[in-house]
């Protein structure tokens, strides 16, 4: 297992998916923060044209975390499933929040700016993947 | 450290004027902005051929990339001015040496935001790029699914054209050079881009009179901008949208060799 030891320690508790089984899904709402322990996962979205396959996630990759740096309702921004049976550690947010919590205005500022940066650039570019022929 | 308990980072105030350049792709820039006033565009790409990544407003913040970067890498995007505006100017500095020092974990997970926004970045950088490449080739009449090449009329034709998201009163002109069953190229003044929108994607509805004495009429999306070409004038390589059967008929009656 190549998770780090560090990120380890956050994991509050395990859960095993099958293939295919849906880990997130797009537009529900979750405060929950994962990281993949073993095996892979796809991050789809939903565009005008279709689904898009956005990304793999592999060990040692975090996802659903964009909620935790969100003062939103925590509406999910695209979804995870399982490809292949994959093994995934929830992380310990309360203990995450409160670290992110006694950081400067400016940094939080800063992160949030990236976060809403990254979720337009992902709209885009899965809006774009479709029109191609 | 002696001021590691400031509070706040240096601080500047800068004003710019509508069009100026605030950063520029591919300058090692340190500072950090955030939008006060006004209204500022991020883009990428050189004179001919730019693509808009965003529209910043107040309260917005650019530049954060090259602060995660630790500027060691150059801007990924220019920022310009589009109306007056006023910006506060961040020396990351500080907020470095806190994102450097914050807790493994949730430096950890913020580390591979960052990375996926690069990489989306790209992607999206290189999907505008191919798209644009395969509608210029339809722009100049050479479809991407046949090997026949539209034949290419060069013509001098002012025409009238307006933004397709009606404006009312706006109508603006133009100078078609050369036109095509899928598209045209059609010069105009730089004024124009100065007072209107015209980034790749935008869309206007075209009419003209052609030599034959026809009226033409369509809405064409820009697919490329020029400006290097005549100093006095910028060139707009344009799709056709959307050509009634009438319109075809006219056209391609006139473009018959």
């Amino acid at each position: 297992m190549s998770v780090d030891p560090f990120l380890y320690s956050y994991v509050a508790s395990e859960e095993t998916y099958p293939d295919k089984g849906v880990i997130i899904e797009e537009g529900s709402k979750g405060f929950w923060v994962y990281v993949i322990l073993e095996g892979q996962a796809k991050v789809t979205q939903k565009a005008p044209k279709g689904l898009v396959i956005v990304d793999t996630l592999r060990e040692g990759d975090v996802f659903g975390e964009l909620v935790m740096f969100e003062k939103g309702e925590g509406i999910r921004s695209a979804s995870v499933t399982a490809s292949g049976q994959v093994r995934v550690g929830i992380l310990d947010t309360e203990r995450l929040s409160s670290e992110y919590d006694v950081l400067s205005p400016q940094l939080k500022e800063l992160i949030s700016a990236l976060i809403s940066r990254l979720k337009d650039m992902t709209r885009r570019a899965s809006a774009l993947s479709l029109q191609k022929r | 450290m002696a001021n590691g308990k400031s509070k706040t980072p240096p601080i500047q105030r800068l004003n710019y004027k509508k069009g100026e350049l605030i950063v520029k792709e591919g300058d090692y820039g340190i500072s950090i902005y955030k939008v006060i006033k006004g209204k500022v565009e991020v883009f990428t790409g050189t004179d001919n051929q730019e693509v808009r990544l965003a529209l910043v407003g107040p309260d917005e913040i650019i530049g954060e990339m090259v602060f995660l970067y630790g500027a060691v890498e150059p801007r990924t995007a220019s920022v310009r001015a589009v109306e007056i505006s006023e910006l506060e100017a961040w020396h990351p500095a500080r907020l470095s040496t806190e994102y450097q020092q914050m807790p493994q974990t949730l430096k950890y997970i913020i580390d591979q935001i960052l990375k996926h926004l690069i990489r989306m970045n790209k992607v999206y950088g290189s999907l505008t790029t191919k798209i644009e490449e395969e509608k210029e080739k339809e722009s100049r009449g050479e479809p991407i699914d046949s090997k026949r090449r539209y034949y290419r009329k060069e013509i001098d034709r002012l025409c009238e054209y307006r933004p397709v998201a009606f404006i009312p009163g706006v109508r603006l002109d133009g100078l078609i050079k050369d036109i095509s069953r899928g598209g045209m190229a059609m010069g105009i003044s730089p004024e124009n881009v100065a007072s209107f929108s015209h980034v790749p994607g935008d869309e206007f509805q075209v009419s003209t009179t052609l030599p034959n004495g026809r009226k033409l009429e369509m809405t064409a999306k820009i697919v490329t901008i020029r400006k290097d070409l005549d100093p006095g004038s910028v060139l707009l390589g344009m799709a056709f949208t959307n050509l009634t059967e009438h319109n075809q008929k006219t056209l391609g009656f006139f473009l018959m060799p």
